[in-house]
């Protein structure tokens, strides 16, 4: 009996380790803290069903970027215990999500240092590192503990994947540090777009946008082409061709809410720019786009 | 790709050429700009004793992935948006009072802060005024309440009075997502609350839609969220879309001054808004009642969310459908026609053969027991299971 017992154990380690899955409640430092902090709430769990009790309707947009689960702890400062910093860390079931609710929180560039790309404030830090989004809050400024305090998580979540290759396609020419955003679903207001990548360019204090709308294969990218052609002619404004004969196509128009619009199909995407007023300048950024995507 | 085969300079040419209307062959041509579109009727409430008159269908802007949906949203005619200060750290509340610059006159933003001390509740509401881009807020509400000690808890009630002698809040009110109904029926003992912010669908219990009314008699506003309940048939129903059907079954309700459905999308919106000005029938209402216990936490809404996510192309709509018209529906003759049309049983051995799946349901349905379900369907189907060589 016993021995059998050890064995099932045994069999359970080892399924744990070589599935390579951290668990997450150990991604919460314990033990190795900084010296004057202390744990003192969780961690505590949250699946999709009871992410509504921590964060309320925030919830919603967690799922829909995939949320699994999260753990959340509170730790507070030895010597001054109003001073306390708050932790969230967010399986999203994979490293776009991650790096997708990660974009939509993010204010702006301010780099912290830590995860595969990271923001730092007086009270926030927030990274994304592998399928974890993590999310610091400090009730008192206090940038320097978060700092500590999220490279110490960084350094327990053991995947050492690379950044997302998508994100290297962007021109760096103009492009808004920190601006790139990934939507599951919805790119541009427009459901057919679906999932997709979004950059802001700053051209003489004008915005514009490149984006990268993501498909199952080329021919939902065609069909999502006709149906974007469909929706400008009857909202906004529209010529469009086959620019070569070998069946890349594109378009150009003008939508009601976004201006002017180019986009065009490579394989199983759209890449397009939106919201510009120099053409010249938005078919460089264009051209330089689609040599860029692999 | 493109590069590769004709170059930067080619590209630019061609793309200019045609851009520019001067290729000739396939160009479309310019059309008008803005067609005339036909807009929704729209319906007014009034919300409760605030006496401000809003959209029966307004916004929830949370989800919302573009300020373009907004500015559509604003052009249909939806005056009351709903917001929060912790949404995306900020981020949701900026691209509101970004957005709507210069319309502020003509639109009602509520927002909400969190309970803490006053000095913090007072950094959030000036934060909040900030990035919103105004001087005031129309609906201010406590996020989140989950207990009657909350909902009638004088210190916070304090806080917001002083938020409306100021200026900085014309109504103030709270959120809730869990014991609806009993806040309700606390806040309508008091004087306390303008504005009921609540979780109120078709698949909600009576004991809440009488809480909704008592509150709503209390003189407080009722704002629906959560409306669509996952949404259901995807088969119309008295020339409603499924969403749609949800959404007007809760304004059916008179108590309800106004909805705020998630939005993500221009189409969404345009769905959303096209509710006004229509009605169910009877029988529609019957029918939606009936779906009522299948939907709990089951039904694939199917949103096309997970499309492509399968790295072996595998179609997992097809086969939540097959579960939903079966298990949901009891019509087998609609699995049947989704047999007919589609590959499934392909898709369901390489699921069931699959030892992990990496797809992903962002409405946090479980798609193994949703897959398994599907494999039961199949197997109930005698006919159509032969017919694709399915085991039964």
């Amino acid at each position: 009996m016993v021995m059998t017992l050890f064995v099932l154990v045994g069999i359970l380690i080892w399924c744990e380790a070589s599935s390579g899955a951290t668990p997450l409640e150990s991604l919460i430092p314990r033990k190795d803290l900084p010296k004057e902090w202390t744990l003192i709430h969780g961690p505590q769990i949250y699946n999709k069903k009871s992410l509504f009790e921590h964060i309320n309707g925030q919830a919603e947009l967690f799922l829909q970027y995939g949320f699994q689960k999260s753990v959340f702890a509170i730790y507070q400062n030895k010597e001054r215990k109003e001073n306390q910093i708050e932790a969230d860390i967010y399986d999203m079931g994979n490293v776009v999500q991650a790096f997708g609710v990660f974009s939509r929180f993010r204010n702006e560039d301010r780099p912290g240092g830590f995860g595969l790309d990271s923001y730092l404030d007086d009270h926030t830090a927030l990274f994304y590192k592998s399928k974890y989004f993590v999310l610091l809050y400090a009730t008192e400024s206090n940038p320097d503990s978060l700092r500590q305090f999220s490279k110490l998580i960084s350094s327990k979540i053991l995947d050492s994947s690379p950044p997302l290759k998508v994100l290297s396609y962007f021109p760096k020419n103009g492009l808004k540090s920190g601006s790139i955003q990934y939507f599951p679903e919805g790119l541009l207001g427009h459901k057919f777009l679906k999932k997709g990548f979004r950059a802001t360019y700053v051209d003489d204090e004008k915005e514009s946008h490149l984006f990268l709308s993501v498909f199952k294969d080329p021919q939902e990218a065609t069909n999502a082409l006709k149906v974007y052609k469909e929706d400008l002619s009857k909202k906004g404004k529209i010529s469009s061709a086959n620019l070569i004969p070998s069946g890349i196509k594109a378009l150009k128009g003008e939508d009601p809410y976004q201006g002017k619009v180019m986009v065009l199909q490579k394989g199983f995407y759209l890449l397009g720019v939106i919201g510009f007023e120099k053409e010249e300048n938005a078919e460089n950024r264009l051209a330089e786009f689609v040599k860029n995507v692999k | 790709m493109l590069s590769e085969k004709m170059g930067r300079r080619k590209f630019m040419k061609n793309m200019s050429s045609a851009f520019l209307g001067v290729a000739t062959g396939h160009l479309l041509g310019s059309l008008p700009f803005a067609r005339a579109e036909k807009k929704p009727v729209l319906e007014y409430r009034t919300l409760g004793k605030t006496g401000l008159k809003v959209t029966t269908v307004s916004m929830g802007v949370m989800n919302c992935s573009d300020p373009a949906v907004l500015l559509r949203a604003f052009d249909l005619g939806i005056n009351f948006y709903d917001t929060a200060d912790c949404y995306m750290r900020g981020r949701n509340e900026e691209m509101v009072g970004q957005t709507f610059k210069g319309k502020r006159d003509k639109i009602l933003i509520q927002t909400k802060v969190h309970a803490h001390d006053e000095k913090k509740m007072r950094a959030s509401v000036e934060k909040s005024l900030r990035r919103l881009q105004t001087d005031h807020i129309d609906v201010l509400v406590w996020h989140g309440h989950s207990s009657p000690e909350e909902v009638s808890d004088p210190n916070l009630f304090e806080f917001m009075s002083k938020m409306k002698k100021e200026g900085k809040v014309r109504f103030t009110g709270f959120s809730t997502h869990s014991h609806m109904a009993s806040l309700l029926r606390e806040a309508a003992k008091s004087n306390f609350h303008d504005v009921a912010l609540v979780s109120y669908n078709f698949t909600h219990s009576k004991d809440l839609k009488e809480a909704v009314a008592l509150a709503s008699q209390s003189g407080i506003g009722i704002v629906a969220m959560k409306t669509k309940a996952g949404g259901y048939k995807k088969a119309k129903m008295g020339g409603l879309s499924p969403h749609q059907a949800a959404l007007k079954y809760v304004l059916m309700d008179q108590s309800v001054s106004c909805a705020v459905p998630g939005v993500t999308t221009i189409e969404q919106i345009d769905e959303c808004a096209g509710v006004m000005g229509t009605s169910l029938s009877k029988k529609n209402l019957e029918e939606l009642k009936q779906y009522q216990s299948f939907l709990q936490g089951r039904i694939c809404t199917l949103c096309g969310g997970c499309v492509g996510e399968c790295p072996y192309g595998v179609a997992r709509g097809d086969l939540l459908r097959t579960v939903m018209y079966h298990d949901g529906y009891q019509n087998d003759r609609l699995v049947e026609e989704v047999l007919e049309q589609r590959q499934l049983r392909q898709n369901t051995k390489l699921c069931s053969e699959c030892s992990s799946c990496s797809v992903i349901c962002r409405r946090g349905l479980d798609m193994k027991a949703q897959i398994r379900m599907a494999e039961e369907v199949l197997v109930h189907l005698p006919a159509a299971g032969k017919q694709f060589g399915v085991k039964v």
